[in-house]
C-alpha cells in the first residue's frame, strides 16, 4: 500500500533550484535513506515532507492527504537536535505530545498519567530512562539526539523524518543513534526517511535508497541495487575504496567493520 | 590564480623580472600605497569628527551655563565639613566622626526598625510575637526601616511589572506577532519608556496620594517599558531550530511560543528581571526624593533643613542598600548563568571568607 506519494516535487529559493521534479512512492513501514552530497537537496526534501517548507510545484501526499503544514502524524528529527536545553530529557520528551493537550496543561505539565508514561516509555526506547531528569544541555551530543528521537516518538507519528541525525556525532554515537532510530522505527512500524552522507551507515541501516544530485532524483532502489557505480555517480570522484565492497555477500561484514572502527 | 600553478608561477616570475631595479615587487608597492591612502582618509575623517565634537561640546557648555558658572567654592567647602564632620582625638588628631552618622541612622530607623525587629529578636523567643511579625505586622520589609520601604517599592514594582513586561515583550517580538501589529506593543513600551519613573509617580499622585503606593505603581509601569524592551531584544537572538521542532510536533501557536521560544530564554529573562530589580530599587530612591517616602524622602528633607551630616548619613544608608541588592542579584545571576553544580546556601555563607581570600590572592 502506498503511504507517501511525492509527485513532481519542485522547490525553488529565488533562482536556486533545490529540488527539481522529484517523484516517488513509498509504502508504509519502509526505512528509506536519502543519499547525496551537501547541497544536493536532501534537507530540502525532508523539510518539504515535514511541511516546514511548502513546495513551489508538485504535491506531497501522506496517507492520501496533501502535506501543506506540519501535522502531528509526521515527526522530525534534526541534525542540530533542536531540543530545549533548559528542560530535562523528560520534559523534552513530553513536549512531543503537546498537540494532544491544551496550552495550560502542557505548560504546567498537567497531562494525564498515560501521556507521562508514554514520554518515559519513549525515553526507555532510546535507552535514556535513567537520565530522564537530567538537563538536556548537560547531555552529550548522542544523548541529545536520542532525546530528539524520544520527543518524535511521543508525538505518536506514522512517519519519522530524520535530517542528517548523525552528521554531528562521532562514529560510536552515530552508530548507537542509528540503532535506536532503526529499532524505534521497526517496533512502532513507522515509515522512516533518513538523510545521511555516510555511505557505510546508510548501507547498514537502509531498506531502500533514494539518491539526489543537484536537486534531481538520480537513484531509487533497494539495497542490492546500491552498487559502487551508483555511489560513484552520487558522490563524484571521491575515493570510495574501503567504504564499499562489490561482492554483495560480504557487503554487510565490510561495512560493519568500517562503521565500528 | 591558485587553481593553475604554472600560470601562477609564471606571473610571479615576470613580476620579479619587472622590478629588478627596486627590492619591492609592483603588487606589494601598490597594495602598500592603497593601505596608506585608506589610513590617511580615515585619519582625516577622525580629525574632522573630533573637531566637530569639540565644537558641539563648547555649545553645550554654553547652554548649561558652564561657560560662565555661578561657582561658590566657599559655600561648597563649608558644606563639605557638614558632610564629613570631624572630631579631634586627644584634641589633635582629626578623625571623621562616624558616630554622628550612626546616631542619625539609628534615630530615624534608616536601616532597622527596632519596634518591628524587637518582635523577632528577643530572648527567649516568643512564638506569638514571631507570628505577629510575619502575619500581623507583615514585617519582613518593614524591619529594615526606611531602607525597607525603598526596597519594597522596587520589589513591588518589579513583581507587578514583570507579567505585563512578559506579555508585551513576547507580543512585541516580530516572530510572535507579524510585522505591523507588533508595533502596537513595541510602541506602547516606547511610550512608557519615554516618561521617566519619577514623572509616572507625579501622574499617579492624584490616584494614590503622595507616598510609597504611587511610587510602587510608577515603578511597575516603568518596568513594563524597560524590562519588556529587554525581553524583545532577547527574543531576537533565539535559534530557529527549537521553533521548527515544535512546529513539526503539531503544537498550537501559543505552545510553539512557549516551548520553542520562551523556554530558550528562560534563564536570560530571569537574569534581566533581577537586573531591573536592582535598577528599580535605585529608582525607589529617586522617586522618594519627590516625597514618595523611604530613604529618598529622608534625604531630601534633611537637605531642605541644610543638615548635611544627616544627609550624608542617609547617603551611607542608600549606599549600603544598593550595594547589598546588587551583590545579591549579581550572585544569583552568575549562578543562574553558570553550568556548574549549584552551591548550597550554607556553603555560600560559610565558604565566603575562604573564597574572598582566594580572590584576593589572585
Amino acid at each position: 500500500m502506498t503511504y507517501i506519494e511525492v509527485d513532481g516535487l519542485t522547490k525553488r529559493f529565488g533562482d536556486t533550484v533545490a529540488l527539481d521534479d522529484v517523484s516517488f512512492e513509498v509504502p508504509a513501514g519502509e526505512f528509506v535513506i536519502v543519499l547525496g552530497v551537501s547541497g544536493s537537496g536532501k534537507s530540502t526534501l525532508l523539510r518539504t515532507l515535514s511541511g516546514l517548507l511548502s513546495p513551489t510545484e508538485g504535491e506531497i501526499r501522506i496517507d492520501g492527504e496533501p502535506m501543506i503544514e506540519p501535522r502531528p502524524e509526521v515527526a522530525m528529527i534534526f541534525q542540530q537536535h533542536n531540543i530545549i536545553g533548559d528542560m530535562t530529557a523528560y520534559s523534552n520528551s513530553l513536549s512531543g505530545g503537546v498537540h494532544r493537550s491544551g496550552f495550560l496543561s502542557s505548560v504546567l505539565q498537567l497531562q494525564d498519567e498515560e501521556e507521562k508514561h508514554r514520554a518515559l516509555d519513549a525515553l526507555d526506547t532510546v535507552g535514556l530512562l535513567d537520565e530522564a531528569e537530567q538537563k538536556a544541555r548537560r547531555m552529550s551530543g548522542g544523548q541529545q539526539q536520542r532525546v530528539g528521537i524520544a520527543r518524535a516518538l511521543v508525538q505518536q507519528p506514522n512517519v519519522l523524518l530524520a535530517d542528517e541525525p548523525v552528521a554531528s556525532l562521532d562514529p560510536g554515537s552515530a552508530q548507537s543513534v542509528m540503532d535506536y532510530l532503526r529499532t524505534a522505527s521497526d517496533d512502532r512500524d513507522l515509515t522512516t526517511f533518513c538523510s545521511l552522507h555516510q555511505v557505510n551507515i546508510a548501507r547498514k541501516f537502509g531498506h531502500r535508497f533514494i539518491g539526489l544530485r543537484d536537486g534531481k532524483k538520480v537513484f531509487d532502489g533497494y539495497r542490492d541495487e546500491l552498487t559502487i557505480d551508483v555511489i560513484d555517480d552520487l558522490y563524484g570522484d571521491i575515493d570510495t575504496e574501503g567504504m564499499f565492497v562489490r561482492d554483495d555477500g560480504d557487503a554487510d561484514a565490510a561495512t560493519d567493520e568500517v562503521a565500528t572502527s | 590564480m591558485t587553481t593553475d600553478t604554472t600560470t601562477s608561477d609564471g606571473t610571479v616570475g615576470s613580476d620579479a623580472v619587472d622590478d629588478e631595479g627596486s627590492d619591492v615587487p609592483n603588487r606589494i608597492a601598490e597594495q602598500f600605497e592603497n593601505i596608506r591612502q585608506t589610513r590617511r582618509r580615515r585619519a582625516l575623517g577622525w580629525t574632522g569628527l573630533l573637531a566637530f565634537l569639540a565644537f558641539a561640546t563648547v555649545q553645550a557648555f554654553a547652554a548649561t551655563e558652564l561657560l560662565n558658572p555661578d561657582a561658590r567654592l566657599e559655600t561648597f567647602t563649608d558644606s563639605l565639613t557638614g558632610f564629613f564632620p570631624i572630631t579631634r582625638h586627644f584634641g589633635v588628631i582629626p578623625f571623621l566622626d562616624f558616630g554622628q552618622y550612626v546616631a542619625f541612622i539609628r534615630q530615624e530607623n534608616l536601616l532597622y526598625d527596632p519596634e518591628i525587629g524587637g518582635l523577632l529578636f528577643q530572648f527567649p523567643p516568643n512564638l506569638a510575637d514571631i507570628y505577629a511579625f510575619f502575619f500581623l505586622e507583615l514585617g519582613i520589609f518593614q524591619i529594615f526601616g526606611e531602607a525597607g520601604i525603598t526596597l519594597a517599592m522596587g520589589f513591588v514594582g518589579t513583581v507587578l511589572g514583570f507579567p505585563f513586561a512578559l506579555v508585551f515583550g513576547t507580543l512585541g517580538s516580530e516572530r510572535v506577532t507579524p510585522f505591523p501589529f507588533n508595533f502596537i506593543f513595541r510602541g506602547t513600551m516606547s511610550f512608557i519608556r519615554a516618561i521617566p519613573a519619577i514623572i509616572w509617580t507625579l501622574i499617579f499622585i492624584p490616584f494614590l496620594g503622595l507616598g510609597p503606593a504611587s511610587a510602587a505603581i510608577a515603578i511597575a509601569f516603568d518596568t513594563i517599558g524597560n524590562l519588556g524592551r529587554l525581553f524583545v531584544d532577547e527574543l531576537e537572538e533565539i535559534e530557529d531550530g527549537p521553533i521548527e521542532a515544535m512546529r513539526t510536533t503539531g503544537a498550537s501557536k501559543p505552545q510553539i511560543v512557549f516551548f520553542g521560544m520562551l523556554s530558550q530564554v528562560r534563564t536570560a529573562f530571569i537574569a534581566w528581571t533581577l537586573y531591573i530589580f536592582e535598577i528599580n530599587v535605585r529608582i525607589g530612591v529617586t522617586v522618594g526624593v519627590i516625597g514618595a517616602g523611604g530613604l529618598g524622602y529622608v534625604l531630601t528633607s534633611q537637605q531642605n533643613l541644610l543638615r548635611f551630616t544627616e544627609m550624608m548619613a542617609t547617603l551611607l544608608a542608600i549606599f549600603l542598600l544598593i550595594i547589598s541588592v546588587e551583590l545579591f542579584s549579581q550572585r544569583l545571576r552568575s549562578r543562574l548563568r553558570s553550568d556548574d553544580v549549584e552551591m548550597g546556601i550554607w556553603e555560600l555563607i560559610a565558604g565566603f571568607p575562604r573564597r574572598m581570600a582566594d580572590s584576593m590572592l589572585k
